[in-house]
């Protein structure tokens, strides 16, 4: 039943997605070729306005991908489109994983269309040395390729937009918990619960602050912390936002099970 | 064991009392009217046993079993708004309930729906209400289930369509199985029903064989209802 949950809920937001992947990566073709284009003044503006619209989608893909997959599990979960997805021989917490799987991949696609987007418009050796310079000291300091630290910082980047995600899904299934105005108490909801998810994540590094001044000093001074310090850093808010991610998950699918009612 | 058992069950949305204190036996192989005017708690009783509403107190068996999947598996549901993907083509939501739905019969509904006059090719936000109302009514009544549970299906069709449905409804359910007719059009169902419950502000105020109903208050289902809810 996964499966075939799976299939509609993909079909539904790639739907709208695919429209805004065809569009970012068009822009960035063009604004390769007319930056490619040396020497012409109006080209250059034209370029311009490419780079402006390519960025623009880009923007467009991460905020579309949030809206839709909200807008799906509200609709599906709480709107009209509930009458038939509650009585579907599925248990509930299937429907809530269905929703998670979807955000998953398609969260992971949207970033790898953002990026793709990014070489196809800029790659330049120049914007590489760029890239490479600001990161080749963390590299140094994890004994790894800079492409790898690229990817762990997309990673922490990514699990941060999950974590976004699943407060939002909360917000949605607390807000329906009321009588009245439930958008607006799944918006209130949602943010508290990012709020709570961030502070717990504070008071963690807060407490790891307590061991290592390097840390202490990030939070009172501007100071540059030390590139072990980031790295310890880093994994840290990988292993944490894991920990918060299936916690979230368990309380979703526990507040789903507690029952719905739909209007 | 009763195919469908209400014990106690009560309904409130913050202090207001929807239902109170329900308690209801469904038999099988019956027709059952659920009637009462607008407002008094028949949707959310049926939204109660299809899972979605949760109850404030109270439960309800269906096979003896509380509701989850298995009851799901076996109640065909008929809700009074339309809540199909619109974006979807009458073809497309019959693979959709043929995937989910293990008792669904794609042969029948696509027969019913010829008889319609109704193009499977077509996108259901193309179609208008009562067309999508009728698909959905199709759908519901091409399951082999053990309970239908049709809320309203008759509020948005004309007089014709009405007997259509309602032969729809005779014609297609399992032998074995009960259906359920929650409606305020009583004159329209009163042929087919076999047993009629009565329900007002949030109580069951009568239950009874609809031929015993008439002899003993000597006049028709309808008759009575208008006696009992005269405002």
């Amino acid at each position: 039943m996964l499966k075939k949950l799976l299939k509609y809920d993909l079909i539904n937001i790639y739907k709208f997605l695919i429209i805004f992947y065809s569009l970012a990566i068009f822009f960035g073709i063009l604004t390769r070729i007319f930056f490619s284009i040396e020497n012409s003044f109006i080209l250059n503006i034209i370029g311009q306005i490419c780079s402006g619209a390519a960025i623009s989608m880009m923007f467009s893909i991460l905020i579309n991908n949030f809206m839709r997959l909200w807008v799906r599990f509200k609709q599906n979960l709480y709107g009209d489109e509930s009458y038939l997805t509650h009585t579907l021989p599925i248990e509930k917490k299937t429907l809530y994983l269905s929703k998670i799987i979807t955000a998953i991949i398609t969260l992971f696609t949207s970033v790898l269309v953002v990026a793709l987007t990014l070489f196809i418009a800029y790659y330049s050796k120049d914007s590489i040395e760029l890239i490479k310079g600001m990161l080749l000291p963390l590299a140094n300091a994890y004994n790894n390729k800079v492409i790898i630290i690229l990817f762990l910082l997309l990673f922490v980047l990514y699990l941060q937009f999950m974590n976004m995600l699943q407060c939002g899904l909360i917000g949605i299934i607390l807000g329906h918990k009321k009588n009245n105005t439930k958008t607006l108490y799944s918006v209130l909801f949602g943010f508290g619960v990012y709020l709570v998810s961030q502070t717990i994540i504070l008071i963690i590094i807060f407490l790891m602050a307590l061991f290592n001044k390097d840390i202490m000093n990030l939070m009172y001074t501007n100071e540059m912390i030390s590139l072990s310090s980031t790295k310890l850093i880093v994994y840290i808010s990988i292993i944490i936002y894991t920990v918060i991610l299936f916690i979230e998950y368990i309380i979703g699918i526990k507040l789903l099970n507690k029952g719905v009612n739909v209007d | 064991m009763e195919l469908l058992e209400c014990i106690n069950l009560e309904k409130s949305f913050g202090n207001k009392k929807i239902l109170k204190n329900i308690n209801l036996k469904i038999p099988r192989g019956k027709i059952i009217g659920l009637l009462g005017k607008n407002g008094t708690g028949k949707s959310t009783l049926i939204k109660i046993i299809n899972d979605l509403l949760t109850p404030t107190s109270g439960k309800v068996l269906v096979n003896g079993k509380e509701i989850g999947v298995e009851s799901k598996k076996i109640i065909s549901y008929l809700p009074e708004r339309t809540y199909l993907d619109k974006s979807m083509t009458v073809d497309k939501v019959i693979n959709y309930f043929e995937e989910f739905y293990d008792n669904f019969d794609s042969k029948k509904a696509r027969k019913l729906l010829k008889d319609l006059g109704l193009d499977t090719t077509q996108k259901l936000s193309k179609m208008s209400k009562g067309m999508q109302e009728k698909v959905q009514l199709v759908l519901v009544m091409s399951r082999k289930a053990d309970l239908y549970i049709l809320d309203e299906p008759l509020g948005g069709v004309d007089p014709a369509t009405r007997d259509y449905i309602l032969d729809t409804i005779l014609s297609n359910f399992n032998e074995g199985a009960s259906v359920i007719i929650s409606t305020h059009l009583i004159s329209d169902v009163e042929r087919i029903l076999d047993e009629v419950i009565f329900i007002d502000k949030g109580k069951i105020i009568l239950t009874s064989d609809s031929d015993e109903l008439r002899k003993k208050e000597n006049g028709s289902i309808d008759e009575i209802f208008r006696r009992m809810f005269k405002c």
